[in-house]
């Protein structure tokens, strides 16, 4: 197997090359999209066969690689989202020079994070981590060379190396206690919870969960679509894996508030994360503000397991673990299919304003077909796959209250409620984005005339949505493999629906069934008699450009109900003469609380005090001098004090 | 025994669920001293809605055109999986109580969707309402489902039709106040007052009634039907569920009737006594709704 994980790498590594050079770009990305696939089949293979390959961790200070069921399972995902991303990308980017350095740069970025599942020692993996966040800046600058978007890229650098820092200190810190060894972190110690904050703080920001989740949707949206497919489809996911390895991997049992906390970061992503996504009013930011709500699902599956095994419930602790893996494969495809779809839009029409979109699921059949089943599977509609990792998490966070005491207990109540309005509020959206974009008339002269992108961006989105499909049908399959991951014994029946003790299990294909077999009925039964055309009832009026709903229009009832928390400017101006009105402007904006209270003070403070830290740094030789003299001088004081030494 | 249950399961669920808001209208005009229609009038208007065509708007596509069928099969397959006793065989779709949001969330996607195809502002304005209320609504509903969940020990919905028979449940104010919870989601999830006025034929004030407004024939059958199936889902679950039932499955069956036929006319007094309610108040009814199954799982909670 190792050679077949070999040869994958050798493939994308061969293919990234010669994608420099313009005649043979083609053929270089078709590797990279052979490698992918390679690596998808692999990782899938060794997951159900339980095969482990290579060295295991250890605190060594050489390269050290090998991979066990975990790695597998996110390599597998990151194969499954690479593969289509990069076929699209063989299309969507030109065989410029600069279309040529996004390719192998996102090459290396796949490579990259292959290296962080593979790693087994501290360094291999820290190296990753950090390659992980500098390749898509590299790849953003290179898209997009414009001011303002380096202004985006140095924020999300700085964020993400800041916070960043927690993952170093976690890692480091596990690897001095020989944790990577098999050593366990003595339970309820000090050092473990040390460990835990800081992985949650340096891999919670890389994942993007609230409220550290500033840089997310300013860097996601600006990158070029196939890098923003792998930057919310899989690299979020590398962060998920690393908080899984440490949580629930290398420290053991944890204390049963440190679960309750991922409960609550979980959350407060998945509620705020679609709550922003709703007043979004461009599409790719809007997916942004998607991710963040999605991986605080797969937080509420994490905490869950956390607390359940904190219960000693180890059964519904690996089922939740499960519920997060499966929950992170399934956004991995439907996020990187709308991201995708978006970009393919954006190629046909120009822009991706909500408002001036509409009618491409007729211009663009394929494109929007798939992009219509990814939002009712982002949106957790059955029968499709999103429907079932959100019914294993619900399952998963009632059992909390049922295994824990009062104060656990309320928290997964609080937590299932959060998540059943998270799914309410992810229809809300989602039916909104539907609207706007596949369906109703055309808003521009642009989307009017807009074509079906070319077959391999089109063969891209409709594989993942395949994926989707398969995914929602038989989730059993998946999910089996999944609860074998769990580090602790757990015995479960494969079933190809999800048949868990103590519910009334889904068995999805049946419903995929029902669903299927009455709408086909009832669609025939309904016959295509029908009337002559007719326009739209306006209540007598005509039907005007002017009339049609906009994106903050529909999300209106929402924005009232919210306002004591959201607080949306509005204003209006009404200019009149003689009492005759002659124009009204609105202008209305929902700002994003947490990020211009809690981020932006934070970022020009500390860009003020950068300011003021230059003024050390004079250039002159003689200052220079003067500190090392004063440093030695301190020194030897404290020598002399006794503080060192 | 477990024939029967089916039997009443799936005759009532897809044949008799149109006679709940026929007699809840009916009663509600006596109320008001109409005469009122009958209460097999929702089948006249079917029946009536059936032998029609369709109408074609300009420019609606493939979602427009499919949206009934598909938001009629999503309550069918609804109708499938809840059981009305305790001693039900699975129909194949599961028994699963969160499985049911998935389904009802599905038949309004595809009905909203629908508004924007035909981009119809009035209908627009409705699903939005409409699932702004579904947002409001989600809270209590899985509160209250897992109260009955956490003292049945299963989220089977037969298991939980079970585990919630009989007095000894009620010693304990956990059911009572999940009650409280669900008989809000009801009246959200019916479009009854206060949350929705089933009567108005006005396209400012439609909420339930907005997504509707572009359809003819045998869609709108298709689309109404889908109403009275949403009654029949939530009022067997507040009967059979979250109101004191008996042991015995037979009991079981043979209250059924009599509950739901209470319930219409509880429905019907609720809408003669309260007005509709200002939308944007709505979420803090279904807020309180939520905040007393939540005290219900903490009362749960405390006894063990």
């Amino acid at each position: 197997m190792a050679s077949v994980l070999v040869a994958a790498v050798a493939l994308m590594a061969a293919g990234s090359s010669v994608a420099v050079w313009r005649r043979w770009f083609g053929a270089g990305v078709a590797l990279q999209t052979a490698g992918a696939a390679v690596l998808c089949a692999a990782g899938f293979w060794m997951l159900a066969s339980g095969t482990t390959i290579g060295n295991t961790f250890a605190a060594a200070f050489e390269p050290r690689f090998g991979v066990d069921g975990l790695s597998a399972f996110f390599l597998a995902t990151v194969g499954a989202v690479a593969a289509p991303a990069f076929l699209y990308a063989g299309r969507y980017l030109d065989d410029s020079a600069r279309g040529r350095t996004v390719a192998v740069l996102s090459g290396a970025f796949v490579l990259v994070l292959v290296e962080v599942l593979c790693a087994r020692d501290p360094l291999t993996f820290l190296t990753g981590w950090e390659l992980m966040t500098l390749l898509p800046a590299a790849m953003i600058l290179v898209a997009h060379p414009e001011d303002a978007s380096r202004r985006t890229v140095f924020l999300y650098v700085a964020a993400t190396h800041l916070a960043g820092a927690g993952t170093w200190i976690a890692v480091l810190l596990l690897a001095h206690a020989g944790a990577l060894g098999g050593t366990p972190v003595a339970q309820g110690s000090a050092l473990q919870v040390a460990i835990a904050i800081a992985a949650l703080v340096g891999m919670g920001t890389k994942a993007g969960a609230m409220p550290f989740h500033s840089w997310l949707p300013r860097a996601h949206p600006i990158a070029p679509a196939p890098v923003s497919a792998l930057m919310s489809g899989v690299m979020i996911k590398i962060a998920v894996y690393g908080l899984i390895r440490v949580l629930v991997d290398w420290l053991g049992v944890l204390p049963l508030w440190i679960g309750v906390v991922v409960l609550a970061l979980g959350a407060l992503s998945a509620v705020a994360g679609v709550v922003y996504a709703i007043f979004q009013h461009e599409l790719k930011r809007l997916l942004a503000f998607h991710s963040i709500e999605n991986v605080g699902i797969i937080l509420l599956g994490l905490g869950a397991c956390l607390v359940l095994r904190a219960r000693g419930a180890d059964t519904w602790a690996a089922f939740a673990l499960a519920a997060a893996l499966l929950h992170t494969l399934n956004h991995a495809l439907f996020k990187s299919l709308l991201f995708l779809g978006a970009g393919s839009f954006e190629r046909a029409t120009g822009a991706l304003d909500l408002d001036r979109l509409g009618g491409l699921l007729r211009r663009m059949p394929w494109t929007g077909g798939a992009f219509l089943l990814g939002a009712a599977a982002i949106a957790g509609l059955p029968p499709l796959n999103g429907f079932a990792s959100e019914w294993l998490t619900l399952q998963a966070l009632l059992h909390v209250p049922a295994y824990g005491g009062l104060g656990d207990g309320v928290a997964g109540a609080l937590a299932l409620a959060a998540l059943a309005a998270t799914a309410a509020l992810a229809v809300f959206c989602f039916v909104k984005v539907v609207g706007l974009v596949l369906l109703g008339p055309p808003r521009r002269t642009a989307v009017a005339e807009a074509h079906e992108v070319d077959v391999p961006m089109r063969a891209a989105v409709v594989a993942l949505a395949a994926g989707c499909v398969l995914l929602g049908l038989v989730p059993g399959l998946l999910f089996h493999e999944l609860v074998a991951l769990a580090p602790w014994p757990v015995t479960e029946n494969a079933s190809l629906g999800l048949k868990l003790p103590g519910t009334g299990s889904l068995p999805t294909l049946g419903i995929a069934l029902s669903l299927g077999l009455i709408s086909v009925a009832l669609a025939a039964l309904r016959g295509r008699r029908s009337t002559a055309p007719a326009p739209t009832w306006a209540c007598g009026q005509q039907v005007e450009p002017a009339l049609a709903w906009s994106s903050a229009g529909f999300s209106k009832p929402l924005r009232l109900v919210l306002e004591g928390v959201l607080r949306p400017e509005r204003e209006i101006s009404v200019r009149a003469r003689g009492g005759v009105v002659q124009e009204v402007s609105y202008r209305g904006r929902v700002p994003h609380l947490l990020d211009e209270r809690l981020f932006v003070p934070a970022v020009d403070a500390s860009l003020r005090a950068a300011h003021h830290a230059r003024r050390l740094q004079t250039g002159r030789l003689g200052t220079y001098v003067a500190y090392l003299i004063a440093l030695v001088l301190v020194l030897l004081a404290a020598v002399k004090a006794g503080v060192i030494g | 025994m477990n024939i029967v249950s089916v039997l009443v399961q799936l005759v009532g669920g897809l044949l008799l669920a149109p006679l709940l808001p026929g007699l809840v209208q009916h009663w509600k005009a006596r109320l008001q001293g109409r005469r009122g229609p009958s209460p097999v009038q929702p089948y006249r208007e079917l029946r009536r809605l059936w032998g029609k065509s369709v109408v074609s708007v300009d420019g609606a596509g493939f979602v427009y055109r499919t949206a009934p069928a598909v938001a009629a099969a999503a309550l069918a397959t609804a109708v499938l999986l809840v059981p009305v006793s305790a001693d039900a065989p699975g129909l194949g779709v599961g028994r699963d109580a969160f499985a049911l949001f998935g389904l009802l969330a599905l038949a309004r996607f595809v009905a909203a969707a629908a508004c924007w195809d035909v981009a119809n502002g009035f209908a627009l304005m409705g699903a939005s309402r409409d699932l702004m209320v579904a947002v409001s609504v989600e809270g209590p509903f899985v509160l209250a489902i897992a109260v009955a969940a956490l003292i049945s020990g299963t989220t089977s919905l037969d298991g939980m039709i079970a585990g919630t028979a009989g007095g000894g449940v009620w010693s304990s104010p956990a059911l009572g106040l999940a009650a409280v919870a669900f008989a809000l989601v009801v009246i959200a999830e019916t479009g009854r007052q206060p949350v929705d006025n089933p009567d108005t034929h006005l396209e400012l004030t439609m909420i339930h009634e907005g997504p509707l407004l572009e359809y003819a024939g045998r869609d709108l059958a298709m689309l109404q039907w889908v109403g009275a199936a949403r009654h029949w889902l939530v009022l067997v679950l507040a009967a059979q569920v979250f109101l004191p039932h008996p042991h015995p499955v037979w009991q079981q069956l043979a209250l059924l009737p009599v509950v739901l036929v209470v319930l219409c006319a509880a429905l019907a007094i609720a809408e003669t006594l309260v007005a509709k309610m200002r939308i944007l108040l709505v979420p803090r009814l279904l807020a309180v709704g939520a905040a007393a199954a939540l005290l219900g799982i903490v009362s749960w909670l405390v006894q063990l």
